[in-house]
């Protein structure tokens, strides 16, 4: 069908998406320190604010009497009872309470993890309520869930039944699945999770007119994310994602925070207090803020031997934060180089998150990038802006004029001999997406393959996350290299990885779903990323060694093999060309360059291609003798 | 693609090469900016997005030909999959390709012969590279990367005329596609080698040539 005729019946039926929706679709972005809603109002999408403020702080308090509290009292009742105060639990979400041991260390001033409870509990979970109640992450992102659902709900005058919820570009199966959960368990059907920078990049898309390569720079409390999207008209095509999830304005407060204790004259872990861990990182976030606009800020740290009282410049802020920033550059620059592009051809670089309203954050980008940023549109309120443009867009069933297009954030692929990673699926590919790979057999008489899918940059599966381990077997006994396995991946507009394989002599098959980063963390994912890099010259050299160690292991066996078997085949001089290229090969094996190798198995291919070819018309002339004798024995049996 | 009574999207057709997925004429020349246009349109109407409140089968097939779609799209704009492709559709088959497609690996599968000539040069330029990069040399380092850059531009002009002439001779093609093959991997290496420099203590000042 000529594509021109595709486009005149693309147009959808409007009023039959309608009869299906019945209620309002809102966006929702849940976030580190503050969570907002937003819904599309006559074509414009806007958050929906409670008094003054669209920012409900993540905070939530459960009272020793059972009473749930959530937003600005909660974060005001955080100082008084730490344990019973839950804040940035979106650090928890999909994780196991192994995961949260790491991060216990790092947050222990602001809420407790229980040591007890259930042992085989797979999920973190918090005791709140005076210890008398334990909450897991998903609960705690319900509560706050159905507190914006009821804003939306009273601002609209009726049910929601449908929501975006956005998600660190970074975030692994187990957390989206978890914010998932969070949603149904706040009674909400989650239409989609959307890519946090994905979202801003759709609020600037649509509002805006914006049509180019835009970065979108997102630097949230706990979170880097950087993504590089095409827009032009109507498709938002992410190019390329990377980030770092460790690095946020929680570090810029942490930074400031170990400044004003050695100031006060305490040790670096404020002496393991919780609560003067919590009052010094107030301050440091209060002065913080202040110094968004002033150049100097008066400093109040309230302690129970009375308020420490200091004052603080912006020159020294940036002093504190700047190194914290740099790390910053590095995922940057390989974001823009995987997405194909030149700095200077971007469009734009779009701010997301609250630390983006730092100064200094700002011309830390406007000098990484080489032009002024946008912020055009509320840094804290863009990505809900943008959830509420997709949600709108899911509802109405298919508006053909605007689509997303997301990417796989780490390579998929599958172990080979000798242990390297043959990658199927690259990172940065497009979903959905599949790739089908013919693979043949290494030993003689091999009747099974067991298939490793692992996921990671690095070229050894040492070194990558195991996904799924499954075999096929029933392979009848065949000479290495006949059986012929084909695998196919494919990969969902979700995320999720589906494998087959099948053996096309046998017609043997078997498939498995896997969930491409299931229980990686953000740690894990980033670490992976950053360790190829880190390893890439190893890497690739052990790669390509390894390959050609494998090739040249074959071909020494198979001609030893054929001298012993087919020693009458030769002909003078030819033995000793074949051994003395073989030893050449062994010697370029253990100078382990593999270049080297490969110009020794192309030249021992060369020494031995005559007696090779004397050997293939034997083995010829023997076996047309044994069809025919065979045809002859069938001919007898059949009469 | 869709139905024209129903606007169904209709299943995937195996046999359908990924020329007829744009349905354009399956040759090597072809005009990037119309098939990129191409690209968005279908997305557009194919995205299963679009189906997300659809029944399970109009669903699956979606995701079946978005998923034929991308793999179509990554193959044919790159002139060097797209020359491989074409090779593959007659039975040629270059080896390694870039990621998609048919692979064989290991065992009796005849690989095409890889001249001495090439590989002397690529160890050669390996060296040259590992060299420079040892001594901390970007200029040549940057140099390098330049002559391979433009010795596989002449190549690749190389196999767009061969696949424009009269009587196409695939083996020819095929063999500048084999030593385009380890010029890119060359470029990979080279790429690898910049990654690894990409430390945050010299990644501020060069975030401009990013590249």
């Amino acid at each position: 069908m000529p594509v021109e005729a595709l486009f005149g019946i693309s147009e959808p039926g409007e009023s039959q998406a309608k009869q299906i929706c019945k209620g309002r679709s809102v966006g929702i972005d849940l976030g580190t320190t503050n969570s907002l809603v937003a819904v599309v109002k006559s074509g414009q999408p806007v958050c929906l604010r409670d008094g003054d403020s669209s920012l409900l702080p993540s905070v939530v308090h459960y009272a020793a009497d059972g009473s749930i509290v959530v937003g600005q009292k909660a974060r005001d009742l955080a100082a008084l009872a730490p344990s019973d105060t839950i804040a940035s639990v979106k650090r928890f979400m999909g994780r196991g309470p192994e995961d949260a041991e790491v991060t216990r260390e790092l947050t222990s001033h602001r809420f407790a993890v229980p040591s007890a409870g259930d042992p085989v509990d797979p999920i973190v979970r918090f005791a709140v309520a005076g210890g008398s109640r334990a909450v897991s992450p998903m609960e705690v992102s319900a509560e706050i869930l159905r507190v914006l659902k009821a804003r939306a709900e009273a601002d609209l005058g009726g049910e929601i039944d449908g929501a975006v919820i956005t998600v660190p570009a970074y975030f692994d199966d187990a957390q989206r699945q978890a914010t998932r959960d969070a949603g149904r368990l706040a009674g909400l059907e989650v239409m989609r999770l959307l890519n946090e920078p994905t979202a801003a990049a759709l609020a600037y898309g649509l509002d805006k007119q914006a049509e180019g390569t835009f970065a979108v720079f997102d630097l949230g409390g706990g979170t880097f994310d950087i993504s590089i999207l095409k827009l032009e008209g109507g498709v938002f095509e992410v190019k390329s994602t990377g980030g770092d999830s460790a690095l946020g304005g929680d570090d810029f407060d942490r930074a400031v925070a170990g400044h004003l204790l050695s100031a006060i004259g305490l040790p670096a872990n404020a002496g393991g207090d919780p609560g003067v861990a919590r009052a010094v990182l107030d301050a440091a976030r209060a002065a913080k803020e202040a110094l968004t606009t002033a150049n100097e800020t008066s400093v109040t740290v309230a302690l129970r031997g009375g308020n420490w009282q200091g004052r603080l410049s912006r020159q020294e802020l940036d002093g504190l934060v700047e190194p914290v920033l740099d790390r910053c550059a590095p995922p940057v620059r390989r974001a823009i180089r995987d997405a194909g592009v030149a700095v200077e051809e971007l469009s734009g670089v779009i701010l997301v998150g609250g630390a983006t309203r730092m100064p200094i954050v700002r011309r830390f980008v406007a000098d990484l990038f080489g032009k002024e940023p946008l912020a055009d549109i509320d840094p804290d309120e863009v990505v809900a802006l943008g959830a509420a443009v997709q949600a709108d867009l899911l509802a109405s069933g298919g508006r053909s004029d605007v689509v997303l297009m997301d990417v796989v954030p780490l390579s998929l692929g599958l172990e080979m001999m000798g242990g390297v990673a043959e990658k199927l699926i690259h990172r940065n590919t497009t979903v959905p997406c599949g790739a089908v790979q013919t693979f043949t057999t290494y030993a003689d008489n091999q009747t099974a393959f067991d298939l490793h899918v692992v996921q990671g940059e690095r070229e050894l599966v040492s070194d990558c996350r195991s996904l799924a381990r499954f075999k096929l077997g029933g392979i009848p006994p065949m000479t290495a290299g006949m059986a012929r396995l084909k695998v196919t991946f494919t990969v969902d507009a979700d995320g999720i990885l589906s494998v087959s394989a099948r053996e096309e002599f046998t017609g043997q098959e078997t498939s498995i779903r896997v969930k491409p980063s299931y229980g990686l963390t953000d740690d894990e994912v980033e670490r992976t990323i950053r360790d190829s890099f880190e390893h890439a010259d190893d890497d690739m050299g052990a790669r390509m060694l390894t390959v050609e160690c494998v090739e040249a292991d074959r071909i020494l066996g198979a001609t030893r093999a054929a001298l012993v078997a087919s020693s009458d085949l030769l002909v003078e001089g030819e033995l000793e060309a074949i051994t003395s290229a073989m030893e050449k090969l062994e010697a370029a094996k253990a100078a382990t360059n593999h270049l080297a190798i490969r110009a020794a198995v192309v030249a021992l291919d060369e020494a031995s291609k005559e007696f090779a070819r004397r050997r293939m018309n034997a083995a010829l002339d023997a076996n047309v003798r044994g069809q025919a004798l065979d045809s002859v024995e069938k001919k007898v049996t059949s009469r | 693609m869709l139905c024209v009574h129903c606007q169904a999207v209709q299943p995937v057709d195996p046999k359908a090469d990924f020329f007829r997925v744009f349905g354009i004429q399956t040759a090597f020349s072809l005009n990037s900016e119309d098939l990129e246009k191409r690209y968005k349109e279908l997305t557009k109407v194919l995205h299963p997005d679009r189906f997300a409140r659809s029944d399970p089968q109009a669903r699956r097939a979606s995701l079946e030909r978005s998923v034929q779609l991308n793999e179509a799209w990554q193959t044919l704009k790159d002139p060097v999959r797209r020359a491989e492709y074409l090779l593959s559709l007659q039975g040629v088959d270059v080896g390694e390709s870039a990621g998609l497609g048919k692979r064989e690996k290991s065992g009796e599968h005849a690989t095409l012969p890889v001249p001495p000539v090439l590989l002397m040069e690529v160890l050669e330029l390996r060296e040259a590279l590992a060299t420079a990069h040892a001594a901390g040399d970007a200029h040549e380092v940057e140099a390098l990367i330049a002559t391979v850059r433009s010795r596989l531009s002449v190549v690749m002009d190389d196999v767009a005329k061969g696949f424009a002439a009269e009587k196409p001779s695939l083996s020819v093609i095929a063999a500048r596609l084999v030593t385009v093959r380890y010029y890119r991997r060359f470029l990979d290496e080279a790429r690898t080698l910049w990654d690894q420099d990409d430390s945050p203590a010299n990644a501020r000042k060069g975030g401009h040539d990013a590249r």
